[in-house]
């Protein structure tokens, strides 16, 4: 393998409490390594940053929905077609990229690994498929299990609490599909909705038919994946989304997991004030004031940016409400057993009162916070915006000017409801930046080798021109090394790579098989025995990261 | 042989995957049983036995020259063409596509027998859909529209629960002018010609939207979906193919999105073939593009007009019945004298293994309880991306 040495670059490494150190980071073999012989080849990084590869811990790039979102926006991506080369498979940009479009462009953007956040166990063949034709980037998938009827007859069945059976059922779920980690979406919600359009609108609303409540579904599964010591903590995308006056439900699903590691997914979504039907406010500083209390939870932002979106949830009752706003296109997908989805292309509009407050709050909750660990940087990509809309978001949050004038352009009315006026002049740092984009992900996916540049991390590394622009910084790195090879060089992708897939595992009982199996019998249209995925075509390569029980 | 299985049977698009096959007297059964999925998998295994490896002008060739050939055909070709693609499974179509892009070559999830290019609906307004567990066990009203199930997916009644025993509150209602094995079942049997279709269903969405219409029949039809809080809608070829066929799908979609607004609907579309939906899948994510896709101009374009298929030189089926005119056809049967290069392929769900997407979308693995020697399409594609690269 390529020995490579990084001479001379401003290295931002927070995770080993490097800030912008002069120094050399040398690899060998796929890993940073102290030193490399003589013949290394050397990247002069001088004038420039060097950081460990990004890491996107929450964006939608796979699978059933991720597709019909394709198919539903066909003229969304036909000006920004991808030619194929010598090297290249050919594709379609856009808000919703194909595959191969996806992987290249995260690539330049120098990101090295990507979460799904969100996938149909049932459908695991389908995401992992379309992993395997997203190249350059590592990349896990997280299953969806808050409206899993056969998980809430386990919890049912143990009066509403975690559970031995439990907590092996979801041990056999990440095993049967590859999966990395458990995502809840609008727990109990969804299975109202695809009853009768029905939803759950607090934590102890029963879920009709199974006798279990979504305050329950978060307690038993959250303590079921925190008991397994999982490498990701349960990911939370609350009840409510969208709705004014839900950073009440956000609270209390913050408190509902109290004592237990939890990541929530797209905060901003969650951080409404106001009343059912009005109009919102931004709650934001009251969610982070219960993070610095709470270091055991953390959030990704899911920030707005104006411009052009496609909503696609598991929260198909969202959907339905944008539909009903006036959308022209809409998809409803309903996966038996376990979920639902909802796709609407969207636009977000600076002088949209509403859109404007969404895009107010996200900038408030990367802002007011005190500890970047906590609040990572996502834009629920591609719900808030397409994920090549980060360089612009970073450049909003370490220019001050540039910020001050995107704010003119937005609803005053709206702006003049957040903090952004209040003489708000705080500017993130390279280091922060570092910590929001890779450092923070990588510990909370609980990826070791990644987000970091110490000895014996993956050789995923991204090196920056230090321009003024950060947006054009970031947007173009001057060099992104995966696996410990120059994948991208002076703005063009000089080689391709698969990429590996990350799953975890869990020790659990086989004998779950025996509780499950009849469970599945009068539920699934797929028998028990075809429904686990174990294709090594599909699950290799792979690396396994494992659980430690607590 | 003996009883074999559960597998997964590729007869159809619904993919059944509790299927046993017992061949071990003169015919093949399946239990449950399924003429069509038995007639399936003995075809294909009479097919496999003693059928030569390949062809070439009609006269049977070994796989290598075949494939050269082959390769030969379509680095000459100005226009070629990928087509068909019945019985293909993921991998496939993934091979497939990979081969388009490199040959900028036009694409269609298509038999040669089908309309082209059927334009669809859903990029325009979207579709409210569900896989075959959710309408079983959550639509109380299931409406067929101009389909014949019983023949062409013999076992979707049973798994949308309307088999023996099963409850009697709920309704199925076909709608069709011909006396089929699915109106012997229905519940509620309206009849009307094809022509009246269109009209028929803006006609539900004034009723759906409480403005008063000459309905006749179809008032009974809206009543019975007004009186539930769950209703599917299953249709297909009959209704949204031929000439109009996007009018009448997109009448479809924008009656259940007017449903929607007071109840949960949904609807489930029979494709014509069981490997359209899987090929479609990969099309989509491969390009961004679904059902018929140009890759001459060095990217993905799809193709929503009339197909330029009239300098098309070389046509590639793959996966497709041989049945008319093709340069090359890889497919377990035999090809034609239309057919300049056949390479025999072992028929997935048989005698090779696969990913498959059921007609709902849901993905399964096919089993291959009766492996040969035969090359899979993805085996051969790759081989010929690779002849063709060098």
């Amino acid at each position: 393998m390529t020995e490579i040495r990084i001479s001379g670059g401003a290295v931002h490494d927070p995770a080993n409490d490097v800030d912008g150190e002069v120094r050399d980071v040398c690899l060998k073999d796929g890993k940073v390594v102290n030193d490399v012989g003589p013949d290394a080849r050397r990247i002069d990084a001088r004038g420039m940053v060097v950081m460990a590869g990004g890491v996107d811990i929450h964006a939608h790039i796979a699978g059933p929905k991720v597709n019909a979102a394709r198919k539903l926006t066909p003229d969304d991506r036909r000006d920004d077609p991808l030619d194929r080369t010598e090297l290249l498979r050919s594709g379609s940009g856009g808000v919703v990229p194909s595959t191969f479009a996806t992987g290249y462009r995260y690539s330049l953007l120098g990101y090295t690994t990507v979460v799904e956040a969100a996938a149909p166990p049932l459908a695991a063949r389908h995401v992992l498929s379309e992993l395997r034709d997203t190249p350059m980037i590592d990349k896990a998938f997280l299953i969806l299990m808050g409206n899993n009827q056969v998980l809430f007859e386990l919890i049912r069945a143990s009066g509403g609490g975690d559970s031995q059976q439990l907590r092996d059922a979801i041990a056999w779920w990440l095993d049967a599909t590859g999966g990395y980690g458990v995502k809840l979406v609008n727990p109990g919600g969804v299975e109202r909705w695809k009853q009768d359009n029905g939803n759950v609108h607090s934590l102890d609303d029963e879920v009709t038919g199974f006798e279990v409540t979504p305050r329950q579904v978060l307690e038993a599964i959250g303590g079921a994946v925190d008991e397994l010591g999982l490498p990701h903590p349960v990911h939370v995308h609350a009840n409510n989304l969208g709705i004014p006056g839900n950073a009440d439900t956000t609270l209390d699903t913050m408190r509902t997991l109290s004592g237990r590691q939890a990541h929530f997914a797209h905060l901003q979504f969650h951080a409404y004030g106001g009343r059912p039907g009005g109009q919102p406010r931004s709650r934001a500083p009251e969610l982070l004031e219960y993070l610095g209390k709470h270091p055991e939870i953390t959030a990704d932002v899911g920030q707005v940016m104006f411009g052009p979106a496609v909503t696609m949830t598991a929260d198909a009752a969202v959907s339905a409400v944008l539909r009903d706003l006036g959308a022209d296109k809409w998809i409803n997908q309903d996966t038996e057993v376990e979920t639902g989805c909802g796709i609407v292309p969207y636009r977000y509009r600076a002088g949209n009162y509403v859109h404007a407050l969404q895009w107010g709050i996200g900038l408030e909750l990367f802002l007011l916070g005190t500890n970047p660990w906590q609040v990572m940087l996502s834009t629920d990509h591609p719900n808030g915006g397409s994920f090549l809309s980060y360089p612009k978001l970073i450049r909003l949050l370490m220019d001050r000017a540039f910020r001050e004038d995107q704010l003119a352009g937005a609803n005053q009315r709206a702006i003049r409801r957040t903090a952004l006026l209040d003489g708000l002049d705080r500017e993130y740092t390279l280091n922060e930046i570092a910590i929001i984009t890779r450092a923070a992900p990588a510990r909370r996916l609980g990826l070791r080798d990644k987000g970091h540049l110490g000895v014996g991390a993956d050789a995923d590394v991204t090196v920056y021109v230090d321009r003024p622009d950060r947006e054009e910084m970031f947007a173009t790195p001057r060099y992104v090394i995966k696996g410990g090879e120059v994948a991208v060089e002076e703005g063009e992708l000089r080689r391709s790579d698969d990429g590996l897939l990350l799953s975890s595992r869990a020790a659990f009982d086989p004998d779950v098989g025996r509780v499950l199996e009849p469970l599945f019998g009068d539920r699934y249209t797929v028998a028990f025995d075809h429904y686990p995925v174990r294709d090594p075509a599909l699950r290799e390569p792979a690396r396994i990261v494992e659980a430690a029980a607590r | 042989m003996a009883e074999l299985g559960p597998f997964t049977c590729a007869g159809c698009g619904l993919l059944c995957d509790d299927v046993t096959v017992d061949d071990s007297g003169d015919s093949v059964r399946l239990a449950p049983a399924c003429d069509l999925g038995s007639e399936w998998f003995a075809e294909r295994r009479r097919l496999s036995a003693g059928a030569p490896a390949a062809t070439i002008s009609g006269e049977p060739a070994d796989v290598e020259s075949a494939l050269a050939r082959a390769a030969e055909l379509l680095r000459g070709s100005r226009r070629p063409l990928m087509q068909g693609f019945a019985n293909a499974t993921v991998e496939d179509a993934r091979a497939a596509v990979a081969l388009a892009d490199r040959l900028g070559a036009l694409v269609s999830i298509r038999s040669p027998a089908d309309a082209w290019p059927g334009a669809p609906a859903v990029p325009l307004r979207g579709a409210s859909t569900a896989t075959l567990g959710e309408i079983r066990d959550r639509s109380q009203v299931v409406v067929i529209w101009r389909e014949d199930p019983e023949t062409t997916h013999p076992r979707l009644l049973e798994r949308l629960g309307f088999g023996d025993g099963s409850r009697s509150e709920r309704t199925l209602a076909v709608i069709d002018n011909r006396d089929t094995a699915t109106t012997a079942r229905a519940g509620l049997h309206l009849s009307w010609p094809p022509a009246r279709d269109l009209d028929a269903l803006v006609t539900l969405h004034v009723l759906q939207r409480g403005r008063p219409a000459h309905a006749g029949d179809l008032s009974g039809l809206m009543d019975r979906i007004s009186a539930v809080p769950h209703a599917a809608f299953v249709y297909g070829p009959g209704l949204i193919g031929g000439a109009g066929g996007q009018r009448r799908a997109l009448a479809l979609h924008e009656l259940v999105r007017g449903l929607c607004h007071d109840r949960h609907v949904v609807t489930l579309e029979l494709l014509p073939a069981p490997g359209t939906r899987s090929a479609d899948d990969v099309l989509a994510w491969q390009s961004g593009y679904g059902t018929h896709v140009d890759f001459a101009g060095g990217h993905p374009e799809p193709v929503t007009a009339t197909a330029p298929l009239d300098d098309v030189d070389v046509t590639l089926l793959v996966e497709s019945a041989p049945d008319g005119a093709a340069e090359i056809a890889l497919h377990g049967l035999p090809g034609g004298p239309d057919v300049e290069v056949w390479i025999r392929t072992a028929a997935a769900g048989v005698s090779a293994g696969g990913t498959a997407h059921r007609l709902d979308g849901v993905p399964l693995t096919l089993q291959a309880p009766q492996p040969d020697d035969a090359p899979t399409a993805a085996a051969l594609l790759t081989r010929l991306l690779a002849e063709i690269g060098t």
